[in-house]
């Protein structure tokens, strides 16, 4: 516990070094207000820009709270978690390539610890940004839109971090596999990107697949009520996270330090 | 569209360009190799609001 503590720290050191604390949560907060707030002012916009023909009737479809805290969700699933992806892909194998990785291990830290503890880390930096982000996007919701319950924003966010974890957890995998961040930030996209073509293709079927997640909680906010389908999917979801941590104690086991 | 009616809006989305801006700037200041010459990511940082800097924090930066 005292070297996982200790490697953590060291790890929130760096991420106040190299600004991490200070960018990640402002790029969390723009993602998510970036639509709600562009699409309130679509009709104004339009008038402004003008170029529409004379006599043109453009019929803008009414909005719930509900789809604009979702266009949120729906933004923060491309462009969050690609700066995800992007600022997680050297977390170890960054640390392997330089070297860094053989000092930490040659001292008394388990594989298990170390992974954990980067893993962790990233976590805590991603929940706290995303936590803010949903946050001013909830404040802007209520402010133009119309009111969403603290109790839902508070279940959006516990459900959707589920993704974001699994996405942290994804990364983290591929950084036990490769040397190179480029590749593991590669593979983790191009591994997001089949689970959601698969998840297009058979949702019907395997309504408990994690890329439903976003779906279900709009489903949740519609209804006021979480359903079983919704627990079943974080369920399943937090077994993968799990099954991804041991897989990648498994492979960083087996794998020869920087050379 | 009146200014003063958007400005509560669009005032917060301006402050985090500038902090984004503004942090990019004194990591450049602080980061010796940069991947590509250095004064084109000052430009970048300058020039392409917010994705600019994210960029810089991203790949501008040479690890260790």
């Amino acid at each position: 516990m005292m070297q996982w503590k200790t490697i953590f720290k060291k790890e929130m050191l760096e991420y106040w070094r190299n600004f991490k604390w200070v960018w990640v949560p402002l790029v969390f907060i723009l993602i998510a207000i970036m639509d709600p707030i562009s699409t309130y002012y679509l009709p104004k916009i339009l008038d402004a820009v003008g170029g529409l023909p004379d006599g043109a009737v453009f019929e803008m479809p009414e909005i719930t709270p509900v789809a604009a805290l979702m266009m949120s969700l729906s933004e923060l699933s491309m462009f969050g978690v690609l700066v995800i992806v992007l600022m997680s892909m050297g977390l170890i194998a960054g640390e392997r390539k330089s070297g860094v990785a053989e000092l930490v291990l040659v001292k008394p830290v388990g594989y298990f610890t170390y992974i954990s503890s980067k893993w962790g880390a990233t976590l805590l930096l991603v929940w706290t940004s995303l936590i803010i982000g949903l946050l001013t996007s909830w404040y802007y919701v209520n402010l133009l839109y119309g009111d969403i319950s603290f109790g839902a924003l508070i279940q959006v966010i516990f459900f959707y971090g589920l993704w974001l974890t699994l996405v942290i957890s994804i990364t983290t995998f591929f950084n036990t596999l490769f040397k190179t961040p480029g590749i593991v930030g590669f593979l983790s996209i191009a591994t997001i990107i089949v689970m959601s073509i698969f998840n297009q293709i058979f949702s019907h079927k395997i309504t408990w697949f994690p890329n439903n997640l976003s779906s279900h909680i709009g489903d949740m906010l519609d209804s006021g009520s979480t359903s079983g389908e919704l627990w079943g999917t974080a369920l399943v979801t937090i077994i993968i996270i799990v099954a991804l941590l041991f897989a990648s104690l498994l492979a960083f086991r087996g794998k020869e330090m920087a050379n | 569209m009146e200014i003063v009616e958007v400005l509560p809006i669009v005032a917060p989305i301006l402050v985090i360009q500038i902090i984004l801006m503004i942090v990019g700037l004194i990591a450049w200041t602080k980061t010796d190799e940069t991947n590509g010459p250095k004064w084109m990511w000052l430009l970048i940082i300058l020039f392409f609001s917010v994705i600019g800097p994210i960029l810089f924090f991203i790949i501008g930066r040479r690890q260790q």
